[in-house]
């Protein structure tokens, strides 16, 4: 019954979609000032139907209606409330449905937050906006719908994944969606921003709102997602080159390219073409990405469903997309002409053009890496692998100018800069130099690419700082751009200095890293509703004989019958400890991985100071511009 | 002024000796040959996308007993990718080699940078060109 009411519920739903759209189109032509009240009413009542399905789909995982093919394949009567809920989009229909649902959300929100904009532009967005959501409506209801039914309704679920029974995890591909999704707007903007010859700075203004809350979004979900992996998957990594991880990441490369290009579009009124080509380029990936996800052929981690229909079904979509893009820059790129305007070389202009020219190679770097070998084993049949080693090759030369650039990009001015000379970059000289110097020492890496990678980002950490300590300005660009050095910083210190132990281990017994003793002293087991708990006692004792206890834990769970190894971490300001154990083959020992893992915590620490810096670009309302 | 520019170049100067003094000259400490960091680069074939160094799985601690026996024999870092790779084929190794297949996935994000490079240039510089006029 109330998997009925749900597909009911959506098909509505699809059926405001096509109603929005020939209402907007027939509202474009007429010379009224106000957007036809009836189109907004729709798109509120789309909003209304896409959650009345999702309530009823999260409402089925609750009463644990198995007679729903979706609750029946991924969940579990004895599965505690918490997951039942994120359970719901923890699965292939479930998550387009929260795909949709945010859809429809933003189409809303825009409606209402455009108020002030030209009628045209709003409502040309609304309809490029609808086809994307129309393709996506006929894409959940055909190929995925999460209400089919099961007859004879069976009396249990098969259960959740357990490793994604885990609260970052609940709360990751919303956020990240709501990431995806956003840039949803940002494209259909940018097309309807074409036609009517609005990609100017007003334009930009606008546009800017979007491109930084997806940014926001998408930079908290992928933040979540590391977090997960850190604790859950067990090896203490927090970013693995993953195919899917990739894929968050290329969109939001493309998108860091663009709100840099937003906010030169908005103070000098240039790069209008590239703007547009960013805005088209960034939900281009996001679709990409669900495509390369949804169709199964990646081999990753993240990979829970599996057919070739719906990875068709986007392609086609995706081609669509493609093709009305180009048609509609071609057609209506005379409309926008680029104003000639000199370009210094030592500008802020030049270092965002910079900026793009380095974000753009490591894109492609990463969207190349991620797609030959897909496509060599469809033209060739031969299997390769595209791991850390292509990427560490192809990224990690070109930090080093790219930091170089960073360090003093943001110190340029609009227009042109003119250099004083002031005693203070002295002292900030002497700053940078002494704490790359400390780094590079304590690290016990003396090389001098290391020491000159240190220079620029302190050197860009400190002019930062400055930024919005003494002088308070620009705090959206000191926040994030000091975030950004930090987590640089963080991440090398990280890599270069992490210890580790494997061992295979009795209880007992003890060993030593880095002046410190690991001591295994007992094990116990404890029973759980959905899972069975084996829990080791470890004890971690300094040269001050101080101890620390860590209770890293095996689960055994019943629904499906997976082990999952969750990892004991003691976080401090200076270092993580971390410690896994795992159940060896027919032996009564315990494999068990010690880790030494500095400035953990600054990687995730940064990373929020970055979000900051997007929020504070939010509400930035600084009028001055420079055309 | 004069006096300021002077030292100012002055200070300059001192800065970049200061620089080369202060700059470390050894190379990356040399990792000694170990399994976690061989195995870092190798795909446990029969896991979800985790490679052998994150494994639990037979496969991957048996592939790790034998990367241990091929350090213990003597062999280089680079023999034991060989050797794997002749036994699995290409697939397990994270590193996807320079073959005739590969050219074109180290080259394609080069060329993007050559590209995008040039057009900044001619982008500041034709720009430049059009205002002298």
């Amino acid at each position: 019954m109330i998997s009925q009411i749900g597909f009911i519920s959506l098909f509505l739903g699809l059926s405001f979609s096509l109603l929005i759209f020939l209402f907007s189109l027939l509202d474009v032509n007429n010379n009224l000032v106000r957007i036809d009240k009836k189109i907004l009413k729709l798109i509120f009542f789309q909003f209304c139907s896409v959650i009345f399905a999702f309530s009823f789909l999260i409402f089925a995982f609750l009463v644990s209606d198995f007679s729903n093919e979706t609750v029946y394949n991924n969940s579990h009567s004895t599965k505690p409330l918490f997951y039942k809920i994120t359970g719901v989009w923890g699965n292939h229909e479930g998550s387009l449905l929260l795909w949709l649902l945010v859809l429809t959300s933003f189409v809303l929100f825009f409606a209402i937050k455009s108020k002030n904009e030209p009628k045209n532009f709003r409502l040309h967005t609304i309809l490029f906006h609808q086809i994307i959501t129309i393709g996506f409506f006929i894409f959940v209801l055909k190929t995925s719908s999460p209400f089919n039914l099961i007859f004879p309704v069976p009396s249990e679920g098969l259960g959740l994944n357990p490793i994604l029974q885990d609260p970052a995890l609940g709360i990751h591909p919303p956020i990240l969606y709501v990431g995806y999704v956003g840039t949803s707007i940002v494209f259909a903007s940018a097309l309807s921003a074409m036609i009517n010859g609005y990609v100017n700075n007003e334009w930009a203004k606008n546009l800017k709102f979007w491109t930084f809350l997806s940014w926001i979004f998408l930079t908290g979900g992928i933040l979540l997602g590391s977090i997960w992996a850190y604790y859950e998957l067990g090896w203490g990594g927090f970013w693995f080159w993953d195919p899917v991880e990739n894929i968050s990441l290329m969109p939001w490369l493309s998108l860091t390219a663009l709100l840099h290009c937003v906010v030169t579009l908005e103070k000098r009124n240039i790069l209008k073409n590239w703007t547009i080509i960013l805005s088209l380029i960034t939900f281009m990936l996001s679709i990409t990405g669900t495509f390369l996800v949804r169709s199964g052929i990646l081999n990753s981690v993240h990979t829970f469903a599996n057919d070739p229909t719906r990875g068709i079904y986007i392609l086609i979509f995706l081609f669509v997309l493609i093709f009305i893009s180009f048609i509609i820059f071609f057609l209506f790129e005379n409309k926008n002409p680029e104003i000639k305007k000199e370009i210094f070389l030592l500008s802020k202009e030049t270092s965002v053009l910079i900026n793009n020219w380095f974000i753009i190679y490591f894109l492609t770097v990463i969207l190349v890496g991620t797609i030959y070998p897909i496509f060599l084993d469809v033209i060739s049949s031969e299997k390769i692998s595209v791991g850390p080693p292509f990427y560490n090759k192809l990224i990690l030369p070109f930090l080093l100018p790219f930091f170089l650039f960073m360090s003093i990009g943001p110190s340029m001015q609009w227009i042109k800069t003119n250099f004083k000379f002031k005693i203070k970059y002295i002292v900030y000289l002497f700053l940078t130099l002494a704490a790359s110097l400390i780094t590079v020492i304590f690290l016990n890496e003396k090389n001098i690419l290391l020491y000159i990678l240190f220079l620029a980002l302190f050197y860009l950490a400190f002019k930062s700082l400055e930024n919005f300590v003494i002088k308070k300005s620009n705090l959206a660009q000191s926040f994030s751009h000091l975030g950004f050095a930090m987590l640089m910083i963080s991440i090398l210190v990280n890599s270069f200095s992490s210890t580790e132990v494997i061992k295979n281990l009795n209880v007992g017994e003890s060993f030593n890293l880095n002046n410190e003793k690991i001591f295994f002293k007992n094990v116990t087991t404890v029973k759980k509703n959905n899972y069975d708990s084996i829990q080791g006692l470890f004890e971690i004792t300094n040269n001050k004989n101080e101890t620390i206890k860590l209770k890293p834990e095996i689960r055994i769970y019943n629904q499906p019958v997976i082990a999952t190894s969750e990892a004991a971490i003691k976080t401090t300001f200076l270092k993580d400890r971390f410690i896994t154990i795992n159940l060896i083959k027919d032996e009564n020992i315990f494999n068990v991985r010690y880790q030494n893992k500095p400035f953990m915590i600054w990687i995730w620490i940064s990373t929020l100071i970055i979000i900051f810096g997007g929020v504070f670009a939010i509400f930035d309302k600084t009028k001055k511009n420079y055309i | 002024m004069k006096l300021i520019q002077l030292s100012k170049n002055k200070i300059l100067y001192l800065l970049i000796i200061l620089v080369i003094i202060l700059i470390p000259q050894n190379n990356f400490s040399d990792d000694s040959l170990n399994v976690n960091n061989i195995s870092k680069n190798l795909r446990c074939l029969i896991c979800q996308g985790q490679s052998v160094y994150d494994s639990n799985s037979d496969f991957a601690l048996s592939m790790k007993i034998f990367i241990q026996e091929k350090i213990e024999a003597g062999l280089t870092e680079n023999e034991i990718y060989d050797l794997l790779i002749k036994k699995y084929g290409q697939w397990i190794s994270y590193d996807p080699g320079y073959s005739k297949t590969t050219f074109l996935l180290w080259f394609i994000p080069l060329l993007f940078f050559l590209f995008g490079g040039a057009i900044i240039y001619f982008k500041i510089y034709n720009s430049k060109k059009n205002f002298k006029k």
